[in-house]
């Protein structure tokens, strides 16, 4: 499909990893370096970097460093995730009716439902039935805009 | 082998109130749309479903995960019959035989074929756990930390190297999902990889990281589509051809019976579970077959061998889940987290002392097979139209079914946040070729790995030599290293096998 001909992400995503556990290691040594304490995290940690070395090492060789395994269209999930991450970041403010019926809507139009009856309808249905829903269910308050908290 | 009393007391809780079985049905349900509607697993049917059984007791919750696991497994067969898409990976070896028979119209009678198969192996698949549990807990009262640390590791490769030509990245992510289940406060008391978070204290929240990896990525991964599957001519339905094919799958007895023996054994390794059973068992299926050449082109043996497997796979896993306390898939997995939440430790200590909800648990799956056989056919036209619901409403519904749920398990926003990170980790995972399940694994067992390395360290005073005294341990290291480097084994023999007859020549 629209594979990438050049994909540094496999490249960031093994530093990432890397980044993750010699920083992970670092800290569980700082908070003691004793046997019980490292016990399974340093062997564990040295598995990692040496699986990651030679992964790196065999990627480079076989061409595939810089090539992404699935080859769904990265342009057109990106803006998918940073809508859910802006939903889900935005909750505390929001609150869950207003937030999800403002996601589901966006949504909605992100991905061309052209018939507003159906974005407004079902948008504004199901948010507010489902953040009506967790409240009833759960014995914490939930933050709402318009719907009752407790 | 079987504990009358506790079987009298199992079917006394069954009996005695319709509450159990009220949430049965609507599990079946649960479980055949998410496993007829491609993309969407069986793991995350429960997982997103798992915050409701906070509200129920462990048996109810049991029945109800149950309940979802029996309807997934053969939900999953729909897709990969009608549209050659399995609904989840246990149903792939559904689709060699399946979509061929459709292609060819047949495609009603495959549906029968599959649905009596599911419905004989789910049944076939907790007699044995019924007969078995009990010696099976009593084996494994005799393992120690060693062992059960070995299993952990076991398992984890498993699933790290089912992926073939990513064995790599499988072990990576496994052992990264280990790192991240250790943060927080371990055994000792020590605060490692916190930042400071008292969020962070009692670990990573693991069902809201599960949710996001499993649920959340995927459903990223799937968005730019529009509809799962475009052609409706592939969709249309007649019962009467599926009550044919239900009697086509029993002229095979010999195949059911091997897919369900295969699926129960294969079921019960930890990590390895449906995905793979159902493969082994057509493969050996189509090797044993006196024509095998007619596999892949439409053979009704093939939808046998893998269905049987497959659904047999769940009491096989549950075997493992409920002796061991570890789970066999991402399915066991969601179940292990109902278990915490229940504050219940499955083991042998678990089988001893409520050996009665144990036996409730496989006495509800037996009346499930009769609920899976009656709702599987009077769903399987209905579920053709779920594949209809266009993507761009399915995935904003299961994406905020995932952020409440969430929020409702951890009680403030560090589950709507975690969810977030780890979709986008999944995602990344899915993108790069890293195994999405290893890491969910090894973040769950993270912790009970260190957990037992450290009893063991503490048994045996440091001393190397102990893990010599342990044969059951030494067995299990014997199959992890078979498990990783098997393969290449028997590659090499073959070759000098095959060099030597050259050389003979």
């Amino acid at each position: 499909m629209n594979k990438p001909r050049y994909d540094v992400g496999h490249l960031c995503m093994l530093i990432g990893l890397v980044g993750f556990t010699l920083w992970y290691l670092s800290d569980a040594i700082r908070v003691s370096f004793t046997v019980p304490n490292l016990l399974l995290i340093m062997p564990v940690a040295i598995a990692i970097l040496m699986l990651a070395l030679a992964e790196l090492l065999m990627s480079w060789r076989g061409g595939k460093l810089f090539e992404a395994v699935d080859d769904e269209p990265v342009r057109e999930i990106l803006p998918i995730i940073l809508l859910f991450a802006v939903y889900v970041l935005s909750l505390p403010w929001l609150g869950f009716d207003l937030g999800t019926i403002l996601f589901v809507a966006i949504f909605l139009r992100m991905k061309k439902e052209t018939n507003w009856y159906w974005v407004i309808g079902y948008s504004v249905g199901f948010g507010l039935a489902i953040a009506l829903f967790f409240a009833l269910m759960l014995p914490y308050p939930m933050p709402m805009t318009f719907l009752p908290i407790d | 082998m079987i504990d009358v009393a506790a079987s009298i007391s199992a079917l006394s809780m069954l009996m005695t109130s319709l509450t159990p079985w009220l949430i049965v049905i609507p599990g079946i349900i649960i479980g055949l749309i998410f496993g007829a509607t491609p993309g969407l697993q069986i793991s995350m049917a429960m997982a997103i479903f798992l915050p409701m059984t906070l509200y129920m007791d462990f048996l109810q919750a049991m029945l109800f995960l149950t309940a979802i696991f029996t309807g997934g497994s053969f939900g999953s067969g729909i897709p990969a019959i009608l549209m050659n898409i399995p609904g989840t990976s246990s149903a792939i070896a559904t689709a060699f035989d399946g979509y061929p028979m459709a292609k060819k119209g047949k495609h009603n009678e495959a549906l029968g074929i599959a649905l009596a198969s599911s419905v004989f192996g789910v049944l076939v698949g907790y007699l044995i756990l019924f007969m078995m549990i009990q010696p099976i807990s009593l084996m494994v009262l005799k393992l120690g930390p060693s062992e059960m640390f070995m299993v952990i590791l076991w398992g984890m490769t498993l699933i790290a190297s089912l992926r073939g030509e990513y064995v790599l990245k499988g072990l990576i992510a496994g052992l990264v999902g280990l790192l991240i289940g250790t943060i927080g406060f371990n055994e000792i008391g020590m605060a490692r990889g916190t930042l400071g978070s008292f969020y962070l204290f009692d670990g990573i929240p693991v069902i809201p990281a599960m949710m996001g990896m499993f649920a959340a990525s995927e459903l990223f991964r799937i968005a730019n589509k529009q509809f799962i599957v475009e052609n409706k001519a592939s969709r249309k339905v007649e019962l009467r051809k599926i009550g044919q094919g239900c009697k086509m799958a029993f002229q095979s007895p010999l195949v059911m019976l091997r897919g369900c023996l295969m699926g129960v054994f294969v079921g019960a390794v930890p990590g390895v579970g449906s995905s793979v059973s159902n493969l082994l068992s057509y493969v050996e299926t189509k090797r044993r077959d006196p024509d095998p050449d007619s596999f892949g082109k439409g053979n009704p043996k093939g939808i046998v061998a893998s269905e049987s497997a497959n659904s047999t796979s769940e009491a096989g896993s549950m075997a493992t889940l409920l002796a061991l306390g570890i789970p066999g898939g991402g399915a066991t997995a969601v179940m292990l987290a109902a278990f915490a939440m229940h504050n219940i430790t499955g083991g042998p200590q678990f089988i001893r002392e409520q050996t009665d909800i144990v036996y409730a648990i496989i006495f509800a799956n037996f009346a499930q097979v009769f609920f899976l056989m009656i709702l599987g056919l009077l769903f399987i036209p209905l579920l053709a139209n779920i594949i209809k619901v266009p993507m761009r409403y399915l995935i904003p519904t299961v994406l905020v079914l995932a952020v409440m749920g969430s929020f409702g398990l951890t009680g403030n926003f560090v589950g709507p946040f975690t969810v977030l990170a780890f979709a986008v980790i999944g995602w990344l995972m899915r993108r790069y070729g890293y195994s999405v399940p290893a890491a969910v694994i090894g973040i769950l067992l993270g912790a009970m790995a260190e957990k037992t390395l450290l009893h063991t360290y503490q048994i045996s005073g440091g001393d190397i030599s102990y893990l010599l005294e342990r044969p059951v341990t030494l067995a299990i290291i014997g199959l992890l290293l078979l498990s990783l480097f098997g393969r290449h084994l028997l590659a090499l023999m073959r070759f000098s096998m095959h060099k030597m007859s050259a050389a003979k020549n």
